[in-house]
């Protein structure tokens, strides 16, 4: 993985009339990552989606594609995206074939990727059939096939997983992690945390619009082996506590320490000494915490 | 890029059954009429004589295929603006209510290109739908009840030769698509901004009506705003017919369809350009 930035977002902000999709949100998205957009329904993955895509018009900041603003180049940055947001859609009266057919010409891709890419679904076999007959996972990877048309070098799959049953997300990640292997760089929006424990390699996570979280996934596995001790007298703690060999210091603030260590939290409140003031001793917070 | 545009729109709505309806609507219902004025031709000539015959006598019929396709447009020009707009209420909205904006819109085009190919092919059907439904009649009716003079009432009776009759219809083809198509844009305006395709056509036949009824109500008011409103010139068919054609009437009536047609094309393409898609 490369620590390139591939797109970079700040500062975006969107309203819905009084109400506040998207909160001064920034983070970048790294070059050839799984990017997991996480947050519960309504905390504004799927508008920020539609901003990148350009189907939001009206939007505050600033987002960056190769160092350049998006809103000056959003025609080549559209070129280099493919997008699949919220559940497909297709003209229901047209075949799968005929349905890529019309955004292949506008995306001024050749015939043969339709082709291509229906093998890649697997959707070769009902490629003449009308969409309208197709079951959900048929038109989830029919999503993913028109997203992958034009060859994007980055994929925006808003929901991916959504309504399919086990085994089509089994296929789906598969698909998704295939596709990453061919070198694209993935963001992925989803509100279930076993998705992205299963496929990202990076993570921002949304709340009622605002960023809560933004790291690398091995940075959030990694910290949610610390514990944090609040309380007065750190300094003697952390005398005690390095004199004890069993925790390494990460950090420490006035009233906060931040500790690494095999220990759990009862152990390491042993070690600390009597004549210090404790206010807590918590478990950094991981994923599951960091959702709630 | 239009040219493929274009060909997209065309190709999606040669696909969809509603499409159809007005062909095969009007193709239905012109011959029942045909066959009604045929078998009823008796009547119509006494009461088109009226009272001209206790002063005249009158030799051979009246009643022919150019009469019939006259009387036919008459009859149905009101009801055209439902079946003008089946396609115009829902090009737009109906992208908006099935989400397929969301695939289309997300690729690198213009969405004023993606609105234009859409209005072109509401024009087109509109333009073929209107001369589908005189051409239609006249084959009909010439087949089924022959040709000769037609016979129209304009300041008394007025015979019109077979050579001046057609001119004549194909004016009245010009004249009734001129408002056909400010009936299509204010739909196409509606289908922009509506999300379902129910609303565009509701509102559009309700200014038709509307409009209509204030062109028959003789108050002062309405009399003044009237020669401004398009919905005054939906039987304005009628003038192809007059002798001499009142050209000037015609040219007025092209510029009120077309300051209107500008308005509401100008009115979809501001929205449509500045709309969040969020269905």
């Amino acid at each position: 993985m490369s620590n390139k930035d591939s797109i970079k977002l700040q500062n975006i902000q969107k309203r819905f009339g009084k109400t506040k999709a998207l909160d001064d949100v920034s983070f970048s998205i790294p070059e050839n990552s799984i990017f997991g957009l996480l947050g519960p329904n309504g905390s504004g993955k799927s508008t920020l989606m539609r901003i990148l895509s350009g189907l939001i018009i009206e939007w505050k900041g600033e987002i960056f594609f190769e160092e350049k603003n998006i809103i000056s180049n959003h025609k080549y940055f559209l070129r280099h995206c493919g997008f699949l947001i919220e559940n497909p859609t297709f003209y229901e009266y047209l075949t799968a074939h005929q349905n890529l057919s019309l955004l292949a010409k506008i995306t001024k891709c050749s015939l043969d990727s339709i082709e291509k890419v229906l093998v890649d679904v697997d959707l070769i076999d009902v490629s003449h059939k009308k969409v309208g007959d197709f079951s959900y996972g048929m038109k989830q990877r029919l999503g993913i096939a028109q997203a992958i048309l034009h060859n994007p070098d980055i994929l925006f799959l808003d929901e991916p997983n959504n309504g399919l049953d086990p085994l089509g997300i089994e296929e789906m990640n598969k698909t998704i992690l295939g596709l990453h292997e061919k070198g694209k760089t993935i963001c992925v929006s989803t509100h279930i945390i076993n998705d992205v424990e299963e496929l990202c390699s990076d993570i921002a996570i949304l709340k009622e619009g605002k960023l809560i979280h933004n790291s690398s996934m091995e940075n959030l596995l990694d910290k949610s082996q610390d514990i944090v001790i609040k309380g007065k007298e750190i300094h003697l703690m952390k005398k005690y506590l390095t004199g004890s060999n069993a925790c390494k210091i990460i950090s420490s603030e006035t009233e906060k320490l931040v500790i690494k260590t095999d220990l759990d939290i009862h152990s390491v409140g042993r070690l600390l000494p009597k004549n210090t003031t404790v206010r807590s001793i918590a478990k950094q917070p991981n994923l599951v915490d960091l959702f709630k | 890029m239009m040219k493929l545009l274009i060909h997209n729109e065309f190709q999606k709505i040669i696909h969809r059954k509603r499409t159809y309806i007005g062909f095969i609507l009007i193709g239905i219902l012109i011959p029942f009429i045909v066959g009604a004025i045929d078998s009823g031709g008796n009547m119509l000539e006494k009461s088109i004589y009226g009272q001209l015959s206790d002063s005249f006598f009158f030799v051979g019929s009246l009643i022919n295929g150019y009469l019939a396709t006259y009387i036919i447009i008459a009859v149905l020009i009101t009801h055209m603006p439902f079946l003008s707009t089946i396609v115009a209420a829902d090009i737009v909205s109906g992208e908006y209510s099935k989400g397929t904006f969301r695939l289309y819109l997300s690729r690198p085009i213009s969405r004023s290109k993606v609105l234009f190919s859409k209005l072109i092919i509401v024009y087109g059907y509109t333009i073929l739908l209107m001369g589908f439904f005189i051409s239609y009649a006249l084959l009909i009716s010439l087949i089924w009840l022959g040709t000769g003079e037609l016979a129209v009432f304009h300041m008394g009776l007025l015979f019109l030769s077979e050579d001046q009759a057609l001119i004549r219809f194909f004016i009245a083809f010009i004249t009734s698509t001129v408002v056909m198509l400010t009936v299509s844009s204010l739909c196409f305006l509606i289908s922009t901004i509506s999300k379902n395709s129910v609303t565009p056509i509701i509102i559009t036949i309700s200014t038709v009506f509307v409009g209509t009824a204030i062109s028959l109500i003789p108050i002062e008011f309405f009399e003044m705003v009237n020669p401004y409103l398009f919905t005054g010139y939906i039987n304005s068919y009628l003038s192809a017919f007059h002798d001499p054609i009142p050209f000037d009437n015609i040219l007025k009536l092209i510029i009120v369809c077309l300051s209107w047609t500008i308005f509401f094309i100008g009115i979809a393409f501001n929205h449509f350009n500045k709309k969040d898609i969020t269905d």
